[in-house]
């Protein structure tokens, strides 16, 4: 790492005042689209990534950190005061923050929430900031067929393990692999399936899918919900003095703290997982790595702190594929992608050559985002109480039509409007049928990739060059069909769970 | 009830506002007296993202236009295929002089030869060429035993399809390596290794030999002594870099000059495009402010051409596109 880079990276960031105040008002509103059920981060990033567009690169880059950051930590709030998820990456957070609240102790499962946000990010930052120019150096070797193989990986990893099925799994990801193939093929430009309609030419926009996929959907699910009488009973009596918890219960978490940093950050880092599942996983790992397991669910600091690092951290993680491979792990980091490109900064090895300062400044950013999340929301929580009390129909329609405005700004078209329609009805249904939607961005971001590359192999024929000349590619390969047989494995093993226990239950009545 | 009254009024004021800025385009588009345009704002479509060269040429010459004619030039992305997407929906599109398309001659001319597109800048109303890209320089590493393009052509004939040559597929540098092949007699073994900052990685990282980079992307590699640059792929050396050769020196068909040109849909009265033109050409040649820009940003020195000129110089770059043809469909 160059020194005088990092320096102007972070001077770029604090010499700017209104990149200061971007980064606060991001983490402002990251956290009332985590806090409020039905809004989630990705939906944060998709309405304010056109916003970026007239930023400086830093400006705009800093804002969507500031965004997510906000929005991955909002969710505890919800969590811990309804007993319903904010975001889903904050779902193992009610296992202990709800019984907390109901045991009067609120404010102390907050600032355990918020305080463990931020040692989460940290963590995640640092994972950012060593691996990723170690990844860098190591990934300019990466030529066609890593690349091939990276995706096939990928996609194997994220078809296993995003849905409890592996076919409804399979059936998203190869939606995503069709959609993709929408518009101009890879290396020699021919028009696929854009049955004379000019608009197809350059296919579906990344913007417009996500737009569709995951705020039209979000607002359709929750229109389901608007005429029903909403039971609200927001914890309003709420007082934090301090953090909320002594400095020793702080220290008591240490290792569940790293544990948690850690499962989340190797999470954040594999393609398509997400939040929610590493939430879970490390809730699991520190119950079952606990003295008193007894008490988990109860309300106790312990499941908290396991859900909310991991979240967090998974933030740095996620960004180590994206800036050093370009290849984003999920719909947030996509989004992210968008960001990057619209500011001519290319993700991949170079990228710390090319635009170091911008990505220091980008690190920078997150560690402020880090702060100012800290702040905000142990002082303004009063604030995010009240938004949890605004009806939903007053939001939804607003949000509706700033994803049309979204939508339409991406490449001032209508046809991009329509899109986001096509595709939201699309989700409401692949909801409907259970089927998970995040194979589908895979599947979009991953097919081109895949197939760019793969057409690259086949021009290196000839040239003597097979899988087993490139170990890392022989590797990747491996590790794709290792997950698919074990997926398979393990859902079969279910299967047969379900259906004993079916026979059982029949036997009993 | 109360929210219901303020809806309705924010409505209301919404259909009027509506009704009052369709009735203002409707007086503008009637007015045929050439000496009064613009008296409203003119909207450029920019064929290229934002981000990239086509799109900053652009946004600069709007801005300091806006300045000259008194209106406002806002300028859209409307981009995809290589900006074929934004030609074909606006070729045909109001031909009152508000609607205006900024593109580059790889788009206009390219795609017409690689067959993306049927038709080129007959289509249009050609205003002006107002820049000409610094250049794509042909590139390869500083320990390769290849000094000039000679001994790069040379070594290839020698040991035919050993040499791994980066392109981006369909695009100029494409055409440029077809070139080489058709008309030099190079054998490269030609694979596609995507956009610009690509094919930097991909010289860098060993995966191919040599490649061709904006000369932009590649400059701090070339200083740093990691790169040798052998030459240009402009028709002659670039004024702001003249150190570096160009390649048509020694080949004079290996030659693809990228132009910035702004169009006007077919049938624009020739007297608005002519006044355009003339206003183009003065925020290039005499505006102090973007040639320092130009210069700075893109290693462009200011250029800009009439509209004779411009088709002239068009057509030269169809016709010598058209030659290989065959070879890039």
């Amino acid at each position: 790492m160059d020194p005088s880079i990092l320096i102007q990276g972070a001077m770029s960031v604090f010499s700017d005042p209104l990149t200061l105040g971007f980064i606060i008002l991001g983490v402002f509103v990251g956290i009332i689209f985590g806090a409020v059920p039905g809004l989630t981060a990705t939906l944060a990033l998709i309405m304010f990534l056109p916003v970026t567009y007239t930023m400086t690169p830093v400006q705009g880059l800093s804002t969507l950190i500031a965004l997510y950051v906000g929005g991955i930590s909002g969710g505890l709030v919800a969590a811990i005061l309804l007993n319903i998820p904010g975001t889903p990456s904050s779902i193992a957070t009610t296992f202990d923050g709800a019984p907390m609240a109901a045991k009067g102790q609120a404010g102390k499962a907050l600032g355990v929430g918020v305080v463990f946000s931020f040692v989460g990010t940290i963590f995640g930052l640092i994972m950012l900031v060593t691996i990723s120019p170690l990844l860098a150096s190591v990934a300019i070797k990466f030529g066609a067929f890593e690349y091939c193989a990276v995706a096939v990986c990928a996609l194997a990893l994220v078809i296993s393990l995003a849905g409890r099925d592996l076919v409804k799994g399979l059936m998203g990801a190869f939606f995503g692999l069709m959609v993709a193939t929408v518009g101009l093929s890879p290396v020699d430009s021919m028009k696929r399936f854009t049955f004379g309609m000019s608009e197809l030419t350059s296919g579906f926009a990344l913007l417009t899918i996500l737009i569709g996929l995951f705020a039209i959907t979000e607002v359709a699910k929750a229109a389901e919900e608007v005429r029903q009488k909403q039971d609200m009973r927001v914890e309003t009596n709420v007082h934090i003095k301090g953090f909320g918890f002594t400095l020793k219960e702080f220290f008591g978490q240490k290792f569940n703290a790293l544990r948690s940093s850690i499962i989340g950050c190797i999470i954040g880092i594999l393609p398509g997982i997400g939040g929610a599942i590493s939430g879970m996983l490390s809730y699991t790992a520190a119950k079952n790595q606990s003295k008193y397991p007894e008490k988990f669910g109860t309300g106790i600091m312990d499941g908290i702190v396991a859900s909310e690092t991991a979240n967090n951290a998974g933030i740095g993680g996620a960004l180590i594929p994206l800036l050093t491979l370009g290849i984003p792990g999920d719909a947030v980091t996509a989004i992210l992608l968008g960001g990057l490109m619209v500011h001519n900064i290319a993700p991949g090895p170079l990228i710390f050559e090319k635009s170091g300062v911008v990505i220091y400044g980008l690190f920078v950013a997150l560690f402020l985002s880090a702060i100012a999340m800290l702040f905000i929301e142990l002082f303004g929580i009063r604030v995010f109480i009240r938004v949890l009390t605004v009806p939903k129909y007053f939001l939804l329609p607003i949000i509706m039509v700033l994803c049309a405005i979204g939508a339409f700004g991406n490449s001032n078209r209508i046809f991009d409007v329509y899109s986001i329609m096509g595709f939201g009805l699309v989700g409401y249904g692949m909801i409907k049928a259970k089927i998970p939607t995040v194979p589908v961005i895979m599947g979009i971001i991953l097919g081109p990739i895949f197939e760019m590359n793969f057409r690259r192999v086949a021009q290196l024929q000839g040239s003597g060059e097979t899988l087993l000349s490139h170990p890392i590619a022989a590797v990747l390969t491996a590790v794709a069909v290792a997950a698919l047989i074990f997926s398979f494995i393990m859902n079969r093993r279910e299967a047969k769970k379900l259906a004993a226990q079916e026979a059982q239950n029949g036997a009993a009545k | 009830m109360n929210l219901k009254r303020i809806l309705s009024t924010i409505a209301l004021g919404a259909c009027l506002m509506t009704a009052a800025g369709c009735g203002g385009s409707e007086e503008g588009a009637s007015s045929g007296d050439v000496s009064k345009y613009p008296d409203k704002p003119i909207n450029l479509v920019v064929t290229h993202a934002a981000g990239g060269d086509t799109d900053y040429n652009a946004r600069l010459l709007a801005r300091l236009l806006e300045k000259d004619l008194g209106q406002s030039v806002v300028a859209n992305n409307v981009t995809g295929a290589n900006g074929s997407i934004a030609l074909e929906q606006y070729k045909d599109g109001d031909k009152d002089g508000y609607t205006l398309i900024a593109t580059n001659s790889a788009a206009l001319i390219g795609n017409k030869a690689t067959g993306l597109s049927d038709f080129s800048y007959e289509a249009f109303e050609p205003v002006a060429i107002y820049g000409k890209q610094a250049g794509e320089n042909v590139v390869v590493r500083a320990d390769s035993p290849y000094n000039t393009i000679e001994d790069l052509v040379n070594a290839s004939k020698a040991n035919p399809d050993t040499i791994k040559y980066g392109v981006s597929m369909g695009g100029g540098v494409y055409i440029a390596s077809v070139i080489m092949d058709k008309e030099i007699g190079a054998k490269f073994n030609v694979v596609d290794t995507g956009d610009a900052s690509n094919r930097l990685t991909a010289l860098l990282g060993g995966h191919v030999d040599a490649t061709s980079i904006p000369y932009s992307g590649a400059k701090e590699y070339i200083e740093s002594g990691q790169l040798k640059s052998l030459g240009t792929l402009l028709s002659s050396r670039s004024e702001m870099l003249p150190n570096i050769p160009s390649l048509s020196e020694t080949y004079p068909d290996l030659s693809v000059d990228t132009y910035y040109v702004i169009l006007a849909p077919k049938g624009t009265d020739p007297a608005i495009v002519e006044k355009l033109n003339k206003a183009i050409m003065k925020v290039v040649k005499e505006n102090p402010e973007y040639k320092t820009e130009v210069e700075k940003m893109n290693f462009q020195a200011p250029w800009c051409l009439s509209v004779e000129d411009t088709k002239a110089e068009l057509q030269k770059q169809l016709d010598h596109f058209m030659k290989f043809s065959k070879y890039l469909k």
